[in-house]
């Protein structure tokens, strides 16, 4: 065991995680159980006893779901933090990369809060139904989001334990400066075409969530998601630091920038999220305004933002950074 | 209106069960006085727990305007309770630090009804209770038989489809006991439907069509 796994905030994290794996290994047992046996027209003592059981694991589920999106906050303020023990790191980008497990952790809890939100939006509508209308499907909801918790489990394990406080690693300078020369944009792209491409999928999305087509929703909302993340290492993100070589996601979570990448990784994930579950859920026949307005206005406010910087740097220099060739 | 079948409930303490209910099955129509009778302990209160929706059963099923009251989720059973029962308890429960008044409009403030007209049903619960000049008093200054009308009131403010009674004269002298019943016939007359759990013999001299359902040891005899 190396001397970052006795680390404070390690400890409160791991320790965190263990006892919400508990609990997630305890719903995730009763939801194949549901998923096994529920039958609301039976009025057998067994049934009775699995609509007494399911409030129960419904209500862990929620406290348990509420609990793993404060925590990934508390994981990324932590990795980020760990940057001033971790030698060459200078934020969260130099920690997460200090090891194979990281990145992959990283992916896997993003997943899972797409899959915890998923939950407590069919939780929320089933129990508005007086028959528990989406009750199995609310249950393949817990069995999968337990799945990948455990993976995550496994994964925060696997990453904190396997950091060598004793090699430096590569942060955002090294790790972005590396790229130079060769285009670390997909497909081959060039900025100005990012940044088409970045304003075309944002409205393109706008526009299909508003038209209320799901084929077409779920495409540009997934093309947008990976077009913003890169629209944001290199070019937006290069205007919240006003330096043109400062491609990092990390950085902007520190108070240096006054933790706007909160505001900005928040606005687009959740607006995102927002948009693929109204896509969900209008397969199953419900129609949830209000999930499709907010996934509008996030991915709009975090469009502003960006844009804001931009515009910002702009107007007080009259020029723009030098990363638009 | 009321359908139970095969009513089962249950109740374990420690390695312990206790048979409350034992397959009970019976109906209600629409606008029938049903008296449940039967000695302490016979399983009475059990059953009205659960036809309010207070508790779960064991087992069996439990209709009440074709709703199947003990499987609806929390948030629907707490809507239904407040629109469609009405309770009068042995105890009277009144809240001890709410005017009269305040303790009627507490069913319709849970049935989101404007405070304006929340008022005029209160004062006309009161009312038809005969209740209504203690409007303003504190139930520790009530004597039994005015708490009861002010139970009533509360319980009939709402207009439920269904009014349970949990051995409502056990706390009542003789005069306030007639005068209950005397209320109970008024409001079968006027097509309420009511279901009373009682062992008081006072109710053999009710004047009115009803039906009797004897329980012991939690089961229909």
């Amino acid at each position: 065991m190396n001397s970052l796994f006795l680390n404070n905030q390690v400890i409160v994290y791991i320790f965190s995680e263990t006892v919400l794996a508990l609990l997630t290994l305890i719903i995730f047992v009763m939801a194949l159980k549901f998923i096994r046996y529920w039958d609301f027209n039976s009025f057998s003592n067994f049934q009775l006893k699995l609509e007494k059981e399911a409030n129960l694991v419904m209500t862990i589920a929620t406290f348990l779901f509420t609990l793993k999106l404060l925590l990934l906050i508390y994981f990324v303020y932590t990795i980020d933090n760990l940057s001033l023990i971790v030698p060459g790191a200078m934020c969260g980008a130099g920690v997460i990369s200090a090891n194979d497990y990281g990145m992959t952790l990283l992916f896997v809890k993003i997943i899972v809060i797409f899959g915890l939100l998923l939950f407590l939006v069919v939780n929320h509508y089933d129990l508005l139904g007086k028959n528990y209308p989406l009750f199995r499907f609310k249950s393949w909801v817990i069995v999968t989001a337990a799945l990948l918790i455990f993976g995550e489990f496994y994964l925060d394990i696997s990453y904190f334990t396997n950091i060598d406080t004793s090699v430096p690693v590569s942060c955002c300078s090294a790790l972005f400066g590396n790229l130079e020369g060769a285009n670390p944009l997909p497909f081959g792209l060039d900025i100005k075409m990012l940044l088409v491409l970045f304003f075309t999928l944002y409205f393109g999305a706008v526009v299909a969530l508003y038209l209320e087509s799901r084929l077409l929703s779920t495409l540009l909302l997934a093309l947008f998601g990976v077009i913003a993340y890169y629209s944001v290492v290199y070019f937006f993100g290069t205007y919240v630091y006003e330096l043109p070589t400062h491609k990092c996601p990390f950085c902007m979570l520190q108070k240096e920038y006054n933790y706007i990448g909160y505001l900005i990784w928040g606005s687009l994930f959740f607006g995102l999220y927002f948009g693929f579950i109204w896509v969900i859920m209008s397969l199953r026949s419900y129609k949830l305004e209000r999930i499709k307005l907010a996934s509008i206005l996030l991915l709009t406010l975090f469009v502003a933002i960006n844009s804001f910087y931009v515009a910002n740097y702009y107007l007080h220099n009259g020029v723009l950074l030098e990363n638009i060739k | 209106m009321v359908e139970v079948e095969n009513l089962n409930k249950i109740y374990t303490v420690g390695s312990k069960q206790e048979k409350v209910l034992d397959g009970i099955t019976f109906h209600i129509q629409k606008g029938e006085l049903v008296l449940l009778r039967g000695v302490s302990g016979s399983g009475k209160t059990t059953l009205l727990s659960i036809l309010a929706g207070m508790e779960k059963p064991s087992s069996g099923k439990v209709l009440i305007d074709s709703e199947p009251i003990s499987k609806l989720p929390d948030i629907h059973l707490s809507h239904f309770r407040a629109k469609k029962i009405g309770m009068v308890f042995q105890h009277f429960n009144l809240i001890e630090n709410l005017t009269l008044l305040d303790n009627v409009l507490v069913p319709l403030v849970a049935n989101r009804v404007g405070l304006k007209e929340a008022k005029e049903m209160a004062l006309a619960a009161l009312k038809n209770a005969r209740i209504e000049h203690k409007k303003d008093a504190y139930p520790n200054r009530l004597s039994g038989g005015e708490k009861q009308r002010g139970a009533i009131a509360r319980a009939i403010v709402a207009k439920p489809s269904l009014l349970l009674c949990d051995e409502p004269t056990a706390n009542l002298d003789s005069k306030n006991s007639q005068s209950f019943i005397e209320q109970l016939m008024q409001m079968h007359k006027e097509g309420q439907t009511i279901v009373v759990a009682t062992h008081d013999p006072i109710f053999e001299t009710l004047e009115c069509e009803h039906r009797i359902i004897d329980i012991k040891n939690g089961k229909i005899v």
